[in-house]
């Protein structure tokens, strides 16, 4: 278990009063904010920031943790385990992990050693006293990014979870485990998948919390959804779009489909493949959104081909129809 | 301290949809809160659910929003409506980013 400096983390000194805790705390929570930040591991630095916060802004806890600080010095990553009953005297009350609208599930071994579940299980009388009797487990959420072909056939992901229990000597154990999902078809970007049971452990014999997944696609180009509805990009050659015709496209359900392009180009223009969205009771539409590409002239005879179409189209003014 | 790593188990996934129904208990116990914090949002209209029988429901996609309003005000001590705005946003920025990259995809960028 890797010591954590939580004064470093927050970037502040170690007589650093509430109000300059706070301060750092909320700067850093800015900048790592998951749903704004830019930084490749803007998640992993929260709950790092977030966990500092927890103990830094916890008088108990705060003051528990300097303690431990002057009986055992330790630098910052070094391997670090609790002297015994280096907690006797302190007291922690208020929830386990973290404040209110905080998961304790992103914590780092070091604080559940300290402040958590273990910790509350070695003291007199155990963790059931604690709490008062059994204790569901915390639900536990996280992401996870899925392909939009996913949706159309389901799919099975391996996840790796990383969590702690107690063994039977209210001891932490750390726990890697994996863990196979089905994902049924049907699924949208931003439901939830609840995994019943695959959440935190619960305390005094009580159920397991449960493990919740928030969808989301991964970005692709030919295709996107809205809810149940898919909009797929399908480019036309322009005598295609003009003249209008059959012609065959890929779904992101995995089928070829012939349609019928109507004649006569208009930019905007889409066509509704009724029920071949996203599946379900009721699906959604797939629409195909039409695009013209124009083919390059690499030959002389295509260069020719150009000059024959500009001089059956001398009236045709592609800038008049620019602008507001 | 040991690590364990037993060979993978296999969990079923459930889908949280239109048809799945939370109660007020289970949503603020997704955001870490008391039932009364939920309550109070639904009457500032800052979460939306359906009320029937004395009972309020909400669909499932509402814990997402939820979470995010919540965490917003523990972290940054926010009022509120600031945290409803703010989620506002976020909601809006990630809906035209997906936007964004379709439309510089079509662009070829």
């Amino acid at each position: 278990m890797e010591f954590k400096d939580y004064y470093q983390i927050l970037g502040v000194e170690r007589d650093a009063t509430a109000a300059d805790i706070k301060k750092a705390y909320r700067k850093l929570a800015r900048r790592y904010h998951p749903d704004v930040s830019k930084e490749t591991d803007a998640a992993a630095r929260m709950a790092e920031v977030n966990e500092a916060n927890t103990v830094l802004s916890d008088p108990e806890k705060r003051a528990a943790y300097d303690a431990l600080g002057r009986a055992a010095p330790h630098q910052a990553g070094q391997d670090f385990r609790p002297p015994p009953h280096w907690d006797a005297g302190f007291e922690f009350t208020g929830a386990p992990g973290g404040g209110q609208g905080m998961d304790g599930a992103e914590f780092s071994d070091f604080f559940e050693q300290l402040f958590g579940q273990a910790a509350r299980a070695r003291r007199p009388g155990g963790a059931s006293a604690q709490s008062g009797g059994a204790q569901r487990g915390r639900d536990h959420h996280a992401r996870i990014e899925l392909d939009l072909r996913d949706a159309y056939h389901g799919a099975e992901r391996m996840l790796t979870l990383h969590g702690a229990r107690l063994d039977d000597g209210g001891r932490l154990v750390n726990e890697e485990r994996q863990l196979q999902v089905s994902i049924p078809k049907g699924v949208r970007e931003g439901q939830l998948i609840r995994l019943g049971g695959q959440g935190g452990p619960g305390l005094g014999g009580a159920p397991a919390g449960d493990l919740f997944l928030e969808v989301q696609f991964k970005p692709d180009t030919r295709w996107r959804a809205e809810d149940r509805d898919v909009y797929q990009s399908v480019t036309l050659a322009p005598w295609e779009a003009e003249l209008g015709g059959p012609v065959e496209v890929e779904t992101p359900g995995g089928s070829t489909v012939e349609v019928t392009v109507p004649a006569r180009w208009k930019p905007g223009r889409k066509l509704r493949l009724k029920g071949r969205g996203i599946p379900a009771a009721t699906p959604g539409d797939l629409y195909l959104e039409l695009h013209v590409a124009l083919p390059p002239a690499a030959t002389d005879a295509q260069r020719e081909a150009y000059r024959v179409l500009a001089q059956a189209f001398p009236h045709f003014q592609p800038r008049t129809t620019q602008g507001a | 301290m040991a690590t364990h790593a037993p060979s993978p188990r296999s969990a079923l996934a459930e889908l949280l949809d239109e048809q799945t129904r939370l109660t007020l208990d289970d949503l603020a116990r997704a955001c870490c809160m008391e039932p009364g914090w939920v309550t109070e949002r639904l009457e500032a209209g800052l979460l939306h659910g359906e009320h029937a029988e004395g009972r309020w429901q909400f669909s499932a996609t509402t814990v997402v929003r939820a979470r995010r309003l919540a965490r917003l005000e523990s972290t940054f001590d926010a009022d509120p409506q600031l945290a409803g705005l703010t989620t506002d946003l976020i909601e809006e920025v990630t809906a035209l980013r997906q936007r964004l990259r379709q439309l510089e995809a079509l662009l070829g960028r």
